[in-house]
C-alpha cells in the first residue's frame, strides 16, 4: 500500500469523527437522559422512566408490530422477486427491462407511501375501479387499507420500495453463481424440477442474497415516513413511537422517548453484530 | 406455454415499473377530482403555475435540497475514497468495517434526536450547514463501505508494479488509482446524492423546520391534504433519480463490474 503513516493516521481520524464519535455521542447522550444524570429534567440516576416505558405497554407492542411489518415485508419481497429474477432474468439483463425495472428505484419512502394511500384510501384509486365495476355499493364499503390495523398499507409501501432492490440482487446472483449451470448439471443428474428449485436454486439465492436480507429487515424495523403517512397511532412503529415522545411538548416523555431510541439502537446494534459474525463464518469457508 | 407465461410476467413487471410515475404525473394536472369519477372532468397546469410562484417556495426548496444533495454527494465519494484505501488494508479491517456499518443503518430520525443536543450546542441546529453534516454521518460511511471493494488484491498488485517501476506514492496516486476508481467514484457519488435527495427524518430535525427540502414541502402538502401539490412535488422529488438511475445503468454500471 502506497499510504504513508501520517495519511493512515488522518484517515483514521475522519473515519473516527464520523462514525465512531457521533454514535458514542449520541447513543451516551440518550443513555444519560433516560436514567436522569442529564437533561432538564435531570434528577440524579434513576430507573424510573425505564419501568414507566415498559409499564404502559408501548414499548413493548410498538417492537414486536416494527418485527412484523419488516418481517411480512420483507418475506412478500423476497418472494416475489425471486419468483420474477428466476423467470426473467435472461430479459432483466438486457432486454428493456433492465431499464424499466430501475425506476421504482427511484421511489423515495415518502412517494411511495403518498401513492399507495391514493391507491388504496377509502376514495382512491382502487376503490374507484370497485366502485365502477359494482364490488363496492358506496366509499363506506370498501375496507380500510391504509392507516388499518394490520398495516396492509405500510406492507405494500415497503414492498414497491423493496421488490425492485431484490429483483436487481437476485438477478446479479443468477448471473455471478452460474445458477443455470447447477441446474442444468442438477437436471442432468435426475433431478426433479421440484428438487431443482428446493435444493439448488432456493439455498443458493438465499444464502447469497441473507446480509442483504438482514440489512433491509433493519432498515424496515426502523424505517420513518411510511408508518408516519400510512400508520395508525396504536400500535406504532418504533420510530413513530420515539419521535413522538421526543418531539413533543410535554417535557415529561424526553425521558422515556430516549428510552426507547436506547432500545432501539441495542437491538440493531445487536443485529448488526451478528450479521458481521455470520457473514465472517461464511467467508472463511 | 413457458413463453407466454414469461411473456404475460413481462408486461405485469413493466405495468408495475411504468404505472406509479405516471399516476403521479397525470394526478399533477388533476384539480377537482370527486369520487367515484376516474378521471377527473378537466385537466390544467395549474398546480404547476402556483407551486412555482416565488411565496410557495417550492423553487426554493428544489434549490436547497441540490445544494444539499450535490454537497453531500460530493463530500461522502471524496472522503469515502481516501479514508477506504486505509480500511481496506488495515489489519483490523473487519472491526472497521463493523464499525462503517454501525451510523449507516440506524433510523436516520433516532440517529437525529440523539444528536440534535450536540447540533444545538454547535449552533448548527436549523442551518443548511448543520443538515450537511449530519446527513454525512450517514451518506460518508456508506461510501466508505462501498468503496473498500474497490481495494480488492488486483489493485494492491497494481499498486506494488508501480513502485517496482519506480513511480513515486502521488504520480501513483494520480496517474493510477483515481483514473481506475472513477467510474466508481460516479456511482457513490449518484448513490451518495440519492441518499441525500430522499432524506427526510434527519432533515426534519436538524434542519428544524428551517431548511425546507423537497421532501420536507411533499411533507407539507400532504399535511394540507393538497393531494394535487403534493403529486406534482413528488414528480419533481423522483425526476432527478430516474434521470441519474439511467445514466448510472447506461454509461457507468457495465464499466464498474
Amino acid at each position: 500500500m502506497i499510504v504513508s503513516r501520517k495519511y493512515s493516521i488522518s484517515a483514521q481520524g475522519i473515519l473516527f469523527l464520523f462514525t465512531v464519535l457521533p454514535l458514542i455521542g449520541g447513543f451516551g447522550y440518550a443513555l444519560l437522559y433516560s436514567v436522569g444524570l442529564t437533561g432538564v429534567l435531570k434528577t440524579g440516576f434513576t430507573f424510573n422512566h425505564w419501568k414507566q416505558v415498559f409499564a404502559n405497554g408501548n414499548i413493548l407492542s410498538s417492537f414486536g408490530y416494527s418485527a412484523l411489518i419488516a418481517f411480512a415485508a420483507i418475506i412478500i419481497s423476497v418472494a416475489m422477486s425471486m419468483y420474477t429474477a428466476l423467470k426473467l432474468h435472461r430479459f432483466l439483463e438486457k432486454d428493456l427491462l433492465s431499464y424499466l425495472i430501475y425506476i421504482p428505484l427511484a421511489f423515495p419512502g415518502i412517494v411511495a407511501a403518498f401513492f399507495v394511500f391514493q391507491l388504496f384510501t377509502k376514495s382512491g384509486i382502487v376503490s374507484r375501479v370497485f366502485y365502477k365495476i359494482g364490488l363496492i355499493n358506496d366509499i363506506q364499503s370498501f375496507p380500510d387499507l391504509v392507516n388499518d390495523r394490520y398495516g396492509i398499507g405500510i406492507i405494500t409501501a415497503f414492498t414497491l420500495l423493496i421488490f425492485p432492490f431484490f429483483v436487481l440482487l437476485f438477478t446479479n446472483i443468477i448471473k455471478n453463481e452460474r445458477l443455470e449451470e447447477y441446474k442444468l448439471a442438477a437436471s442432468t443428474l435426475s433431478a426433479t424440477p421440484a428438487q431443482v428449485l428446493w435444493r439448488v436454486s432456493l439455498p443458493l439465492l438465499l444464502r447469497r442474497a441473507l446480509p442483504n436480507i438482514l440489512l433491509y429487515f433493519i432498515f424496515i424495523f426502523g424505517a420513518f415516513e411510511v408508518p408516519l403517512l400510512l400508520g395508525r397511532s396504536n400500535p406504532e412503529m418504533v420510530s413513530v413511537l420515539a419521535v413522538r415522545k421526543l418531539q413533543r411538548f410535554d417535557l415529561l416523555d424526553l425521558p422515556q422517548g430516549y428510552a426507547v431510541a436506547v432500545l432501539y439502537s441495542l437491538a440493531s446494534l445487536l443485529v448488526i453484530y451478528f450479521l458481521f459474525k455470520a457473514k465472517n463464518r461464511a467467508d472463511e469457508k | 406455454m413457458k413463453n407466454r407465461n414469461h411473456h404475460i410476467l413481462k408486461i405485469v413487471l413493466a405495468i408495475l415499473c411504468i404505472v406509479p410515475p405516471c399516476i403521479l404525473l397525470l394526478m399533477s394536472f388533476f384539480e377537482v377530482w370527486p369520487f367515484p369519477q376516474l378521471l377527473p372532468d378537466r385537466f390544467n397546469a395549474k398546480a404547476w403555475g402556483y407551486i412555482f410562484q416565488p411565496e410557495n417556495r417550492v423553487s426554493t426548496s428544489i434549490f436547497t435540497s441540490l445544494i444539499i444533495a450535490l454537497s453531500v454527494a460530493c463530500i461522502s465519494a471524496l472522503l469515502g475514497f481516501f479514508t477506504s484505501m486505509v480500511v481496506a488494508y488495515h489489519k483490523y479491517k473487519k472491526g472497521l468495517l463493523l464499525l462503517t456499518y454501525l451510523p449507516f443503518v440506524l433510523s436516520p430520525v433516532i440517529f437525529a434526536v440523539c444528536l440534535k443536543y450536540y447540533f444545538i450546542k454547535m449552533g448548527l441546529i436549523g442551518t443548511l450547514y448543520g443538515v450537511i453534516l449530519a446527513q454525512l454521518i450517514i451518506a460518508y460511511p456508506y461510501a466508505t463501505i462501498v468503496f473498500t471493494g474497490f481495494w480488492n488484491n488486483r489493485m494492491l498488485d497494481f499498486q506494488k508494479l508501480a513502485l517496482t517501476l519506480g513511480a513515486t506514492p502521488g504520480y501513483i496516486f494520480s496517474k493510477l488509482l483515481v483514473p481506475m476508481a472513477l467510474p466508481m467514484m460516479l456511482v457513490v457519488f449518484f448513490q451518495c446524492f440519492l441518499i441525500s435527495w430522499f432524506e427526510y427524518g434527519l432533515t426534519l430535525i436538524i434542519g428544524f423546520g428551517k431548511v425546507e427540502t423537497l421532501t420536507l414541502k411533499v411533507f407539507q402538502y400532504l399535511g394540507e391534504a393538497n393531494i394535487f401539490y403534493a403529486a406534482l412535488s413528488s414528480s419533481l422529488l423522483i425526476l432527478p433519480p430516474i434521470i441519474l438511475l439511467w445514466i448510472n445503468k447506461k454509461f457507468i454500471y457495465n464499466k464498474t463490474i
